[in-house]
């Protein structure tokens, strides 16, 4: 106990106020303040053990350590007075591993965890049944999608643009990449990743059957950056150099995959984008895409599930022609038209600002924003009236105005209950004094108010449009006298506004004390 | 005939407080063996002889003072003699709770030395008695 000192750390050099330091002379003990270390003892639970006793004696000019050994006695009756155990106090050292008892140690402690009843440990992984064989391989949400050797792997830069190619597609999870990879012309043709087998090489896991990747089309990119679709995309096209260019590059994938409704995957297909690298480039950049689609559906973006989200397109279309609303029961699809994707669209605002220069740009009305946009036109003596009002019509409400919007963000074409008619209202500015002239009247603006209310549960409202109504202002055009100009603003907006009523609670009905007499209680009485 | 008896008052008296006390000794070393077990590391194969040491003395007590008894009140010197066969195999268990037990604390020895010494006198009393009924 004497020898002992536990804070003595430091070798050779004396440790501050640590007073069992043997390497501290006399003069650093007369700097200490206090001993750090006061009592070296062993176990106290014996009866009797000796204990190393520091202390600093400050009274002393200069102050100096004291030592002292003696002995401390545990009072308690139930001292250890002897014990006839040798590890009795002190802690387990642990077995050596030995040729001979390696296995057995292995087995002990060669998991991931120790169990104190490694049986118990065994039968868990035992019961475990081997994955059924029959069973269809299905996937979940996120799931990465497996294949032969790996996984399906997407491209993407990590950390840096620098392309990583371990990034796992997961199933469901619509991703587009783009990453740089450093390329040599010399050595194009033995970088992987630039040639098409590398991505269409391995099967995708799936059902019973693994999904080969077919090759969907190729297209060629120049050097200056157009695109040509080559036909004969079933002839898998390798990199090489040819005139100091290396040629069937890899500059784009993009995967579709065709799943069914419980996740498993029926077909895969991949369209290349193939380049020439030419000497000095040291590196290019790799786009990649993956999509997946249910299959006997048209690929159509959702806008939310169920209700609208915030920033997504507005789905509106048209009712197909001969089939009477609502009473009809076999609906065919609403053709979904106003621009490709099925959404409302609004006047985009050009730099010219010119309504007949526009060009039909349009933008979608996206759920929940606001949007106002215009244009300016100049109005000369020579416009004839009517057709200038059929061009502005045609200006604010676009080449296809649809009919019907989606009052949620999946409703399908086929349920026509879902679909909210839009409502068309006409103001026309009309100055009293002007009405005995035959007024011209053109239509100024557009103006969509979207009306949605909150639906469903407190605690995850879906958005539901209710009401869309479009209201075309028209104002008199006066007669200009030859030679004059005027300039008109258009404008055309969206408001959403929201008018949900506020949120009744519901409570459970209470439970109702039914207490009744039995019927002969007061019997003599009664 | 005098009618002095033979019988040993002196040790029916300490036949009797020795089982009293037997039950005392018995109940607190085993209290005080669990206690150990759940204190200190104590593993299974050095609490096994323990347990079974304190076991056959306690096993080993119940004939011993019941031919002591016997023996003492008829004056039958064999009886008598068997019991202090017995107090022989009694008192090396005692001292090997004493001595050679895993943990020996304070009240193990406390209790130990006490059974001893009545064991010695037991079997000092139980001797001249013989020595009385033979002669």
């Amino acid at each position: 106990v004497a020898e002992l000192c536990v804070c003595d750390l430091l070798v050779a050099q004396c440790d501050v106020n640590c007073c069992c330091d043997p390497d501290c002379s006399a003069d650093d003990f007369s700097l200490f303040t206090t001993c750090s270390v006061p009592v070296v003892t062993g176990d106290s639970q014996l009866c009797s053990q000796k204990a190393a006793v520091y202390s600093l004696d400050v009274e002393a000019n200069p102050p100096e350590r004291i030592f002292k050994l003696i002995d401390q006695v545990n009072p308690s009756i139930f001292c250890i007075r002897a014990t006839n155990y040798k590890q009795a106090l002190y802690l387990k050292s642990p077995e050596i591993p030995t040729p001979e008892n390696f296995d057995r140690l292995l087995d002990k402690f060669g998991g991931a965890t120790f169990s104190a009843e490694p049986d118990s440990w065994n039968l868990d992984t035992d019961a475990q049944n081997p994955p059924d064989a029959n069973e269809t391989y299905r996937y979940e949400y996120g799931v990465p999608v497996q294949t032969e050797d790996a996984f399906l792997r997407l491209p993407s830069p990590v950390v840096s643009s620098w392309c990583s190619d371990e990034n796992p597609a997961a199933f469901l999870v619509n991703q587009a990449t783009k990453c740089i990879r450093s390329v040599s012309v010399e050595k194009c043709d033995s970088i992987q990743a630039l040639s098409m087998l590398f991505y269409i090489n391995s099967s995708i896991l799936a059902s019973v059957f693994q999904v080969n990747i077919t090759v969907q089309s190729i297209v060629a990119q120049s050097l200056s950056g157009t695109r040509t679709l080559l036909s004969g995309s079933d002839v898998l096209r390798l990199p090489m150099v040819l005139d100091g260019l290396c040629i069937n590059a890899v500059l784009g994938v993009n995967y579709h995959i065709t799943h069914t409704d419980t996740g498993e995957i029926i077909e895969a297909a991949a369209a290349f984008v193939l380049g020439a690298i030419s000497k000095e480039a040291l590196s290019i950049e790799q786009s990649f895409e993956i999509s997946f689609t249910q299959e006997n559906t048209q690929p159509v973006p959702l806008s939310g599930n169920p209700g609208y989200v915030v920033g997504l397109p507005v789905r509106a279309g048209f009712r197909p022609q001969g089939y009477p609303f609502p009473a009809a029961f076999l609906f065919a699809a609403l053709a979904l038209s106003s621009n490709k994707h099925g959404q409302l669209t609004i006047l985009q605002s050009t730099s010219t600002q010119d309504c007949l220069a526009a060009q039909g740009a349009r933008a979608p009305v996206l759920f929940g924003y606001n949007m106002i946009s215009g244009c300016k036109l100049r109005i000369t003596a020579a416009m004839k009236c009517q057709p200038l009002a059929q061009t502005l019509l045609d200006v604010l409400k676009g080449q296809s105005f649809p009919e019907y919007v989606a009052s949620f963000g999946n409703s399908q074409a086929q349920d026509v209950l879902d679909w909210v008619p839009i409502t068309q209202l006409h103001i026309s500015e009309q100055m009293i004094s002007n009405t005995l002239q035959s007024s011209c009247q053109i239509p100024v603006s557009l103006g969509i108010e979207v009306k949605w209310t909150k639906y469903g549960s407190l605690v995850n409202p879906q958005a539901r449009i209710v009401n869309v109504t479009a209201t075309i202002t028209s104002t008199t055009l006066k007669q200009l006298p030859s030679g004059r100009e005027r300039i008109i603003p258009i404008t055309s907006s969206v408001v959403f506004t929201d008018i949900s009523s506020p949120a009744e609670p519901s409570y459970k009905a209470w439970p109702t004390i039914n207490i009744k007499l039995p019927f002969d209680f007061f019997y003599p009485f009664v | 005939n005098n009618s002095s008896q033979l019988s040993s008052l002196p040790l029916q008296i300490l036949l009797y407080v020795n089982g009293v006390y037997y039950i005392f000794y018995f109940l607190a070393t085993l209290a005080m063996i669990i206690y150990k077990s759940q204190v200190f590391s104590y593993p299974d194969d050095f609490l096994a002889p323990d347990l079974t040491v304190l076991f056959l003395m306690a096993i080993l007590e119940v004939p011993r003072l019941y031919l002591g008894f016997k023996g003492n009140l008829t004056e039958a010197e064999a009886p008598l003699g068997l019991s202090l066969g017995l107090t022989v195999g009694s008192v090396v268990l005692c001292v090997y709770l004493l001595l050679w037990q895993t943990y020996v604390l304070w009240a193990d020895m406390l209790l130990n030395a006490a059974l001893l010494s009545a064991y010695g006198l037991e079997s000092g009393l139980k001797v001249m008695a013989i020595a009385a009924f033979v002669s």
